[in-house]
């Protein structure tokens, strides 16, 4: 039975449930071991450079754990990517499932948010709980902190998303040219190694990118003795995501992201 | 109660901003049988859209307490890379239906659709014939006060539509329709009332002949009218095979018209080209 007397609350409860589910379930129901492969991204991504540099025996990062000084690198920012990515693509995506009148886009964007978070806090949990047990210290100092970092990093995310989305859907062909503005975007933000081995000059140019400060800040609050570039601010980011999130929410309100095509 | 308050609905194109409608109220009287119907371009799949919430005006205000459907039978609803199973189970919870309630909906759209192993399998390994007995299963599960019926529903083989028929009688013993159609003895033989749009306009006909005739009368028949259409006569019997044929008439209508036409025309220039040949024979006899 379709229960008319759901209150609006229960409603978008229901939908975000829903949505969740979708979600998480085409995410690891897509190939064979589908939660293995979620799992592994990351990892390579953290191996494969901890190897290398670890076994080339070069001191990166001074009076730091190289492993750990990564793994709090990569979370904001594979956050970052991935929530951005998704809520570019989740105009797309999303289409079919505006056919059902309970369902908003932005249901589908909160839900996309959602689901990356929690897989990428099991994803890290796992990491760090590994690298613990081969004896690096791995439990972050100001694990508070740490949350506002990460949460900051969702909003930004989410800002960002909706204001590509906008724009991708005013036109389609941007959306190419915005991903590429992706690439870059791994060595931009610090995540191999200090961005402060590169001269002052170069710092100040990078320090443009917003994802950056989120490195830096994630590491400060994890990491004893890190430090991080001279310019890491946290009014910057946090400026951009308001901004960001302001202007992308108009521009949803004013529909500029619902283009149907049911 | 389906209420549409001066509503505007315009869409952005690569030429500048296409207006549909402007200022446009429509009050849809309540527990009745719509039938929407107009010219190509009047309006009428936009204005389901809006009803259907898919869509949302750009000024205005669209007000129903009446329980919609999404549009009946739409594949575009269906998640390609999820198998019809967890399809059926997304719509469910959506609808705030939990456990045994999607089991229940399971067993019915399983029943339904005749999809064997397949609804265990993404639906993009579906063939169009699968997925649309899924999509319109998976509208059957569920009461609504309005079903929403975007142009024909006839999918799948004679025994299939036959099915859909007879499930669909059962559900309007309770709900009522929205029906977009460019059939003309569909819209008799459903709705009760005719709401027609042209010109951004609506007009509410009580009576459904009257409506059609006003359709008819705004060349409604796209220049090709068929005398089956036309309200003079009577009912005609129609048999199953008769009706599902309907649809695909009504698509290739228009060019079988053009195509007669050809065909005249190239009759006609064999025939004077006949005629010419025939006449300098006779006249080389003569001389």
């Amino acid at each position: 039975m379709s229960r008319p007397d759901r209150t609006p609350f229960k409603i978008q409860r229901d939908v975000l449930y829903a949505l969740l589910l979708l979600e998480l379930s085409s995410r690891f129901g897509k190939s064979r071991g589908g939660f293995f492969w979620v799992l592994v991204e990351p990892v390579a991504h953290l191996l494969v450079p901890v190897m290398i540099f670890t076994f080339i025996r070069a001191r990166l990062v001074p009076g730091v754990e190289y492993p750990v000084f990564l793994v709090y690198g990569f979370l904001p920012y594979l956050l970052f990517k991935a929530i951005c990515l998704q809520i570019i693509d989740g105009t797309n995506a999303g289409q079919g499932l505006l056919a059902y009148r309970q369902v908003q886009l932005m249901d589908v964007f909160v839900a996309k948010a959602l689901a990356h978070s929690v897989i990428y806090a099991v994803v890290f949990t796992v990491v760090l709980t590994g690298l613990g047990m081969l004896g690096y210290s791995v439990f972050p100092l100001r694990p508070i902190e740490l949350g506002a970092v990460l949460f900051l990093t969702i909003g930004l995310a989410f800002g960002l998303g909706l204001l590509f989305a906008a724009i991708s859907s005013l036109m389609p062909d941007a959306r190419a040219a915005i991903k590429i503005l992706f690439m870059p975007l791994y060595f931009a933000s610090g995540i191999l190694f200090p961005v402060t081995r590169f001269p002052d000059h170069w710092v100040q140019l990078l320090a443009i990118n917003p994802v950056l400060h989120l490195v830096e800040l994630s590491r400060v609050a994890s990491v004893e003795g890190y430090q991080p570039m001279p310019y890491t601010s946290v009014v910057y980011p946090m400026g951009l995501t308001l901004l960001t999130l302001l202007i992308g929410l108009m521009l949803y309100r004013l529909r500029y992201l619902t283009k149907v095509t049911v | 109660m389906i209420r549409l308050d001066n509503v505007t609905k315009s869409y952005l194109t690569l030429r500048g901003r296409k207006v549909v409608f402007r200022d446009f109220s429509l009050d849809i009287p309540e527990g009745r049988n719509v039938g929407l119907i107009g010219r190509n371009g009047a309006g009428k799949s936009t204005l389901m859209r809006l009803i259907s919430a898919v869509d949302f005006p750009d000024r205005g205000k669209i007000t129903t307490t009446a329980r919609l459907s999404w549009p009946v039978g739409l594949t575009g609803g269906l998640q390609k890379n999820l198998s019809g199973r967890d399809n059926v189970k997304f719509v469910c919870r959506v609808q705030g239906v939990r456990r045994t309630g999607i089991r229940e909906k399971m067993r019915f759209v399983q029943e339904f659709a005749e999809i064997g192993d397949y609804f265990d399998q993404p639906v993009s390994t579906y063939s169009s014939g699968m997925r649309a007995r899924l999509a319109f299963g998976l509208s059957m599960a569920f009461d609504f006060d309005y079903y929403l019926i975007d142009e024909v529903m006839s999918v799948g083989d004679a025994n299939f539509k036959q099915k859909s028929r007879e499930v669909f009688a059962e559900r309007l013993q309770k709900s009522k329709v929205i029906l977009v159609s460019h059939s003309m003895r569909r819209i008799r033989k459903m709705c009760e009332i005719v709401v027609h749009l042209d010109g951004g306009r609506a007009t509410i006909y009580e009576d459904v002949l009257e409506g059609i005739r006003a359709y008819e009368a705004a060349g409604g028949v796209e220049g090709f009218p068929r005398p089956e259409d036309s309200v003079q006569l009577e009912e005609p019997k129609v048999d199953a095979a008769d009706e599902s044929a309907e649809a695909e008439e009504r698509a290739t209508a228009a060019a079988e018209a053009e195509a007669r036409d050809e065909a005249a025309a190239a009759r006609a220039r064999r025939r004077a080209r006949r005629r010419a040949r025939a006449a300098r024979r006779a006249a080389g006899g003569n001389a």
